[in-house]
Protein backbone atom coordinates (compact mmCIF):
# COMPACT_ATOMS: atom_id res chain seq x y z
CA UNK A 1 0.00 0.00 0.00
CA UNK A 2 2.99 2.24 -0.28
CA UNK A 3 2.73 5.29 -2.48
CA UNK A 4 -0.95 5.82 -1.83
CA UNK A 5 -2.28 9.10 -0.58
CA UNK A 6 -3.82 9.03 2.92
CA UNK A 7 -7.34 9.13 1.51
CA UNK A 8 -6.67 6.26 -0.90
CA UNK A 9 -5.03 4.27 1.83
CA UNK A 10 -7.99 4.66 4.10
CA UNK A 11 -10.45 3.85 1.29
CA UNK A 12 -8.51 0.67 0.51
CA UNK A 13 -8.80 -0.36 4.14
CA UNK A 14 -12.50 0.40 4.18
CA UNK A 15 -13.02 -1.56 0.98
CA UNK A 16 -11.28 -4.57 2.46
CA UNK A 17 -13.34 -4.50 5.65
CA UNK A 18 -16.58 -3.91 3.71
CA UNK A 19 -15.78 -6.95 1.57
CA UNK A 20 -14.98 -9.06 4.61
CA UNK A 21 -17.74 -7.95 6.97
CA UNK A 22 -20.47 -6.14 5.06
CA UNK A 23 -23.53 -4.95 6.97
CA UNK A 24 -26.56 -7.14 6.16
CA UNK A 25 -28.05 -6.39 2.75
CA UNK A 26 -25.11 -4.27 1.61
CA UNK A 27 -22.79 -5.31 -1.23
CA UNK A 28 -20.03 -3.18 -2.67
CA UNK A 29 -19.03 -3.45 -6.31
CA UNK A 30 -15.40 -4.28 -5.65
CA UNK A 31 -14.16 -4.27 -9.25
CA UNK A 32 -15.54 -0.81 -9.89
CA UNK A 33 -14.12 0.51 -6.63
CA UNK A 34 -10.72 -0.94 -7.39
CA UNK A 35 -10.70 0.72 -10.81
CA UNK A 36 -11.41 4.07 -9.26
CA UNK A 37 -11.05 4.12 -5.51
CA UNK A 38 -12.70 7.54 -5.34
CA UNK A 39 -16.05 6.35 -6.69
CA UNK A 40 -17.97 3.38 -5.36
CA UNK A 41 -21.28 1.77 -6.21
CA UNK A 42 -23.07 -0.08 -3.45
CA UNK A 43 -26.06 -2.37 -3.78
CA UNK A 44 -28.51 -2.10 -0.95
CA UNK A 45 -31.40 -4.38 -0.15
CA UNK A 46 -34.60 -3.28 1.54
CA UNK A 47 -34.72 -4.93 4.95
CA UNK A 48 -37.40 -7.58 5.31
CA UNK A 49 -40.22 -6.58 7.58
CA UNK A 50 -40.00 -2.93 6.49
CA UNK A 51 -41.77 -0.94 3.78
CA UNK A 52 -38.83 -1.53 1.45
CA UNK A 53 -38.75 -5.30 1.74
CA UNK A 54 -37.61 -6.97 -1.46
CA UNK A 55 -36.53 -3.71 -3.14
CA UNK A 56 -33.03 -3.17 -4.52
CA UNK A 57 -31.31 0.21 -4.42
CA UNK A 58 -28.03 1.52 -5.72
CA UNK A 59 -25.97 4.02 -3.81
CA UNK A 60 -23.16 6.02 -5.30
CA UNK A 61 -20.32 7.26 -3.12
CA UNK A 62 -17.94 9.90 -4.44
CA UNK A 63 -14.93 10.75 -2.33
CA UNK A 64 -12.75 13.80 -2.55
CA UNK A 65 -9.01 13.86 -1.98
CA UNK A 66 -9.73 15.30 1.43
CA UNK A 67 -11.63 12.22 2.60
CA UNK A 68 -12.11 11.40 5.49
CA UNK A 69 -11.94 15.01 6.59
CA UNK A 70 -14.44 15.87 3.90
CA UNK A 71 -17.69 13.90 3.75
CA UNK A 72 -18.41 11.66 0.76
CA UNK A 73 -21.05 12.66 -1.75
CA UNK A 74 -23.75 10.01 -1.40
CA UNK A 75 -26.75 9.67 -3.71
CA UNK A 76 -29.16 7.00 -4.79
CA UNK A 77 -28.77 6.20 -8.48
CA UNK A 78 -30.35 3.81 -10.96
CA UNK A 79 -33.91 2.93 -11.76
CA UNK A 80 -35.21 2.48 -8.24
CA UNK A 81 -34.89 5.53 -5.99
CA UNK A 82 -36.53 4.73 -2.65
CA UNK A 83 -39.72 6.67 -2.00
CA UNK A 84 -38.95 8.18 1.40
CA UNK A 85 -39.65 11.55 3.06
CA UNK A 86 -35.91 12.28 3.11
CA UNK A 87 -34.97 11.05 -0.34
CA UNK A 88 -35.61 13.27 -3.34
CA UNK A 89 -36.59 11.72 -6.64
CA UNK A 90 -33.20 12.68 -8.11
CA UNK A 91 -31.50 10.49 -5.50
CA UNK A 92 -30.37 13.23 -3.14
CA UNK A 93 -30.59 12.27 0.53
CA UNK A 94 -31.34 14.66 3.37
CA UNK A 95 -29.19 13.15 6.10
CA UNK A 96 -27.19 15.27 8.52
CA UNK A 97 -24.15 13.01 8.77
CA UNK A 98 -23.55 13.56 5.05
CA UNK A 99 -22.82 17.25 5.57
CA UNK A 100 -22.99 19.11 8.88
CA UNK A 101 -22.59 16.19 11.23
CA UNK A 102 -19.93 14.37 9.25
CA UNK A 103 -17.00 13.12 11.26
CA UNK A 104 -13.82 11.45 10.01
CA UNK A 105 -14.53 8.55 12.34
CA UNK A 106 -17.56 7.70 10.22
CA UNK A 107 -17.06 5.32 7.33
CA UNK A 108 -18.78 3.97 4.24
CA UNK A 109 -20.05 1.20 6.43
CA UNK A 110 -21.53 3.51 9.03
CA UNK A 111 -23.11 5.69 6.34
CA UNK A 112 -24.67 2.59 4.76
CA UNK A 113 -25.95 1.53 8.14
CA UNK A 114 -27.47 4.96 8.74
CA UNK A 115 -29.21 4.89 5.39
CA UNK A 116 -30.51 1.36 5.96
CA UNK A 117 -31.88 2.40 9.33
CA UNK A 118 -33.34 5.61 7.88
CA UNK A 119 -35.23 3.55 5.31
CA UNK A 120 -36.22 0.87 7.79
CA UNK A 121 -37.77 3.27 10.28
CA UNK A 122 -40.00 4.82 7.61
CA UNK A 123 -43.71 4.73 8.39
CA UNK A 124 -45.14 6.00 5.13
CA UNK A 125 -43.68 5.91 1.64
CA UNK A 126 -43.83 9.42 0.27
CA UNK A 127 -41.51 11.98 -1.28
CA UNK A 128 -40.36 15.07 0.59
CA UNK A 129 -43.00 17.83 0.43
CA UNK A 130 -40.77 20.13 -1.65
CA UNK A 131 -39.60 17.42 -4.02
CA UNK A 132 -40.75 18.95 -7.31
CA UNK A 133 -39.26 22.35 -6.54
CA UNK A 134 -36.00 21.00 -5.15
CA UNK A 135 -35.36 18.61 -8.01
CA UNK A 136 -35.87 21.44 -10.51
CA UNK A 137 -33.63 23.94 -8.75
CA UNK A 138 -30.93 21.99 -6.93
CA UNK A 139 -27.26 21.66 -7.74
CA UNK A 140 -26.07 18.34 -9.09
CA UNK A 141 -23.95 17.90 -6.00
CA UNK A 142 -26.13 17.37 -2.91
CA UNK A 143 -23.33 18.71 -0.72
CA UNK A 144 -23.97 22.14 -2.24
CA UNK A 145 -27.49 22.11 -0.82
CA UNK A 146 -28.00 23.92 2.45
CA UNK A 147 -30.03 21.24 4.15
CA UNK A 148 -32.39 21.88 6.99
CA UNK A 149 -32.35 18.99 9.39
CA UNK A 150 -35.56 19.20 11.33
CA UNK A 151 -36.87 15.68 11.69
CA UNK A 152 -35.00 13.70 14.30
CA UNK A 153 -37.48 10.88 14.40
CA UNK A 154 -36.52 9.09 11.20
CA UNK B 1 -13.24 -31.96 24.92
CA UNK B 2 -14.29 -35.46 24.13
CA UNK B 3 -14.80 -35.27 20.37
CA UNK B 4 -12.30 -32.74 19.16
CA UNK B 5 -9.04 -34.16 17.95
CA UNK B 6 -7.03 -31.00 18.07
CA UNK B 7 -3.34 -31.65 18.37
CA UNK B 8 -3.02 -28.93 20.94
CA UNK B 9 -5.48 -30.63 23.27
CA UNK B 10 -3.57 -31.95 26.25
CA UNK B 11 -4.31 -35.67 26.01
CA UNK B 12 -3.21 -38.70 27.95
CA UNK B 13 -0.01 -38.96 26.00
CA UNK B 14 2.10 -35.84 26.30
CA UNK B 15 2.01 -33.88 23.04
CA UNK B 16 5.16 -33.39 21.09
CA UNK B 17 6.71 -30.08 21.98
CA UNK B 18 6.93 -28.95 18.35
CA UNK B 19 3.19 -29.29 17.70
CA UNK B 20 2.06 -27.45 20.78
CA UNK B 21 4.59 -24.74 20.17
CA UNK B 22 3.31 -24.17 16.65
CA UNK B 23 -0.30 -23.92 17.62
CA UNK B 24 0.30 -21.48 20.43
CA UNK B 25 2.34 -19.34 18.08
CA UNK B 26 -0.55 -19.21 15.63
CA UNK B 27 -2.94 -18.22 18.35
CA UNK B 28 -0.53 -15.54 19.43
CA UNK B 29 -0.42 -14.08 15.92
CA UNK B 30 -4.21 -13.90 15.73
CA UNK B 31 -4.39 -12.17 19.05
CA UNK B 32 -1.73 -9.75 18.01
CA UNK B 33 -3.70 -8.75 14.93
CA UNK B 34 -6.76 -8.19 17.09
CA UNK B 35 -4.69 -6.23 19.59
CA UNK B 36 -3.39 -4.07 16.77
CA UNK B 37 -6.92 -3.12 15.84
CA UNK B 38 -7.42 -1.79 19.34
CA UNK B 39 -4.68 0.72 18.67
CA UNK B 40 -5.89 1.94 15.32
CA UNK B 41 -6.32 5.63 14.82
CA UNK B 42 -10.02 6.42 14.50
CA UNK B 43 -9.32 8.59 11.47
CA UNK B 44 -6.76 6.89 9.22
CA UNK B 45 -7.55 3.37 10.50
CA UNK B 46 -3.83 2.60 10.71
CA UNK B 47 -2.02 1.82 13.92
CA UNK B 48 -1.81 5.20 15.59
CA UNK B 49 1.47 7.03 15.09
CA UNK B 50 2.39 9.89 17.39
CA UNK B 51 -0.63 8.74 19.29
CA UNK B 52 -2.78 11.04 21.33
CA UNK B 53 -5.86 10.21 23.32
CA UNK B 54 -8.75 12.56 23.95
CA UNK B 55 -10.31 13.16 27.35
CA UNK B 56 -13.19 10.99 26.20
CA UNK B 57 -10.71 8.17 25.64
CA UNK B 58 -10.50 8.02 21.86
CA UNK B 59 -7.23 7.30 20.14
CA UNK B 60 -5.86 9.18 17.14
CA UNK B 61 -2.63 9.89 15.34
CA UNK B 62 -1.78 13.43 16.25
CA UNK B 63 -1.38 14.48 12.59
CA UNK B 64 -4.85 13.08 11.82
CA UNK B 65 -6.54 14.74 14.77
CA UNK B 66 -4.72 17.99 14.11
CA UNK B 67 -5.96 18.02 10.55
CA UNK B 68 -9.52 17.44 11.74
CA UNK B 69 -9.27 20.24 14.29
CA UNK B 70 -8.06 22.51 11.51
CA UNK B 71 -10.85 21.40 9.17
CA UNK B 72 -13.59 21.83 11.71
CA UNK B 73 -12.12 24.74 13.57
CA UNK B 74 -15.54 26.20 14.28
CA UNK B 75 -16.87 23.08 15.93
CA UNK B 76 -14.14 21.19 17.72
CA UNK B 77 -15.64 17.86 18.69
CA UNK B 78 -14.31 14.35 19.05
CA UNK B 79 -14.82 12.54 15.73
CA UNK B 80 -16.02 9.45 17.55
CA UNK B 81 -18.32 10.68 20.30
CA UNK B 82 -18.72 14.42 19.60
CA UNK B 83 -17.50 15.42 23.03
CA UNK B 84 -15.77 18.77 23.17
CA UNK B 85 -12.12 18.43 22.30
CA UNK B 86 -9.18 20.79 21.95
CA UNK B 87 -5.47 20.79 21.41
CA UNK B 88 -4.86 21.42 25.09
CA UNK B 89 -7.13 18.62 26.18
CA UNK B 90 -5.47 15.67 24.47
CA UNK B 91 -2.88 13.48 26.09
CA UNK B 92 0.03 12.07 24.12
CA UNK B 93 0.78 8.39 24.56
CA UNK B 94 4.42 7.51 25.01
CA UNK B 95 5.09 3.83 24.50
CA UNK B 96 8.36 2.30 25.48
CA UNK B 97 11.10 3.17 23.06
CA UNK B 98 9.00 5.65 21.13
CA UNK B 99 9.40 8.77 23.20
CA UNK B 100 12.35 10.39 21.54
CA UNK B 101 12.29 9.07 18.01
CA UNK B 102 9.85 11.63 16.83
CA UNK B 103 10.16 12.04 13.11
CA UNK B 104 9.65 15.60 11.96
CA UNK B 105 6.11 15.25 10.67
CA UNK B 106 5.10 16.81 7.33
CA UNK B 107 3.91 20.20 8.27
CA UNK B 108 1.57 19.42 11.08
CA UNK B 109 1.98 21.09 14.40
CA UNK B 110 4.07 19.40 17.06
CA UNK B 111 2.20 17.00 19.23
CA UNK B 112 1.05 18.55 22.50
CA UNK B 113 3.23 17.49 25.34
CA UNK B 114 2.11 15.59 28.37
CA UNK B 115 1.11 17.49 31.46
CA UNK B 116 2.77 16.35 34.63
CA UNK B 117 1.68 17.38 38.06
CA UNK B 118 3.67 16.44 41.09
CA UNK B 119 1.84 14.09 43.40
CA UNK B 120 0.19 16.25 45.97
CA UNK B 121 0.20 15.52 49.71
CA UNK B 122 -2.76 17.66 50.58
CA UNK B 123 -6.12 16.08 50.00
CA UNK B 124 -7.90 19.37 50.09
CA UNK B 125 -7.74 21.00 46.74
CA UNK B 126 -9.44 24.30 47.17
CA UNK B 127 -12.86 25.66 46.52
CA UNK B 128 -12.08 26.44 42.94
CA UNK B 129 -10.63 29.81 43.81
CA UNK B 130 -7.10 29.09 42.80
CA UNK B 131 -7.82 27.93 39.28
CA UNK B 132 -9.35 31.00 37.77
CA UNK B 133 -12.82 29.68 38.17
CA UNK B 134 -13.97 32.61 40.26
CA UNK B 135 -14.88 35.69 38.29
CA UNK B 136 -16.38 38.93 39.35
CA UNK B 137 -17.25 41.60 36.89
CA UNK B 138 -18.88 44.97 37.14
CA UNK B 139 -19.93 46.99 34.18
CA UNK B 140 -20.99 50.54 33.47
CA UNK B 141 -22.31 51.20 30.02
CA UNK B 142 -20.67 53.94 27.98
CA UNK B 143 -19.41 55.59 31.13
CA UNK B 144 -18.43 59.16 30.30
CA UNK B 145 -21.26 59.83 27.91
CA UNK B 146 -24.06 59.14 30.32
CA UNK B 147 -22.33 61.38 32.79
CA UNK B 148 -22.00 64.25 30.34
CA UNK B 149 -25.49 64.06 28.99
CA UNK B 150 -27.14 63.93 32.39
CA UNK B 151 -24.99 66.44 34.22
CA UNK B 152 -24.00 69.13 31.77
CA UNK B 153 -27.04 69.99 29.76
CA UNK B 154 -25.22 71.50 26.86
CA UNK B 155 -27.08 73.35 24.17
CA UNK B 156 -30.24 73.20 26.22
CA UNK B 157 -33.30 74.76 24.63
CA UNK B 158 -35.93 73.50 26.99
CA UNK B 159 -38.27 76.04 28.62
CA UNK B 160 -37.40 77.20 32.12
CA UNK B 161 -39.32 75.66 35.04
CA UNK B 162 -42.72 77.03 35.90
CA UNK B 163 -43.01 79.66 38.59
CA UNK B 164 -43.41 78.63 42.25
CA UNK B 165 -46.95 78.02 43.49
CA UNK B 166 -48.58 77.71 40.08
CA UNK B 167 -50.57 74.51 39.49
CA UNK B 168 -48.07 73.61 36.77
CA UNK B 169 -45.25 73.79 39.30
CA UNK B 170 -47.11 71.51 41.72
CA UNK B 171 -47.80 69.07 38.95
CA UNK B 172 -44.16 69.01 37.98
CA UNK B 173 -43.11 68.47 41.59
CA UNK B 174 -45.56 65.59 41.84
CA UNK B 175 -44.29 64.00 38.62
CA UNK B 176 -40.72 64.45 39.72
CA UNK B 177 -41.46 62.67 43.00
CA UNK B 178 -43.13 59.79 41.20
CA UNK B 179 -40.11 59.39 38.97
CA UNK B 180 -37.77 59.58 41.94
CA UNK B 181 -39.63 56.78 43.69
CA UNK B 182 -39.74 54.79 40.51
CA UNK B 183 -35.98 55.11 40.21
CA UNK B 184 -35.48 54.08 43.84
CA UNK B 185 -37.73 51.06 43.44
CA UNK B 186 -35.97 50.12 40.23
CA UNK B 187 -32.53 50.33 41.82
CA UNK B 188 -33.70 48.36 44.84
CA UNK B 189 -35.08 45.72 42.53
CA UNK B 190 -31.79 45.60 40.65
CA UNK B 191 -29.88 45.11 43.87
CA UNK B 192 -32.23 42.48 45.29
CA UNK B 193 -32.89 40.46 42.16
Amino acid sequence: MAGLSPSERRLQKELMSLMKEPPPGVVVDVDLAEQNILQWIIQMEGVSGTLYEGEQFQLQFKFSRKYPFDSPEVTFIGANIPVHPHVYSNGHICLSILTDDWSPALSVQSVCLSIVSMLSSCKEKKRPPDNAFYVKTCNKNPKKTKWWYHDDSV
Amino acid sequence: MSTSASPAEPSASPPEPSTSGNSSQKEGAGEEARDDRNFECNICLDTAKNAVVSMCGHLFCWPCLHQWLETASARQVCPVCKAAISREKVVPLYGRGSSDQQDPRENSAPRPSGQRTEPDGSLFNGFGLGDNSFHLSFGIGAFPFGFFTSTFNLGETRPSPAAMGTPQHLEEQFLSKIFLWLAIIFIAWLLLA
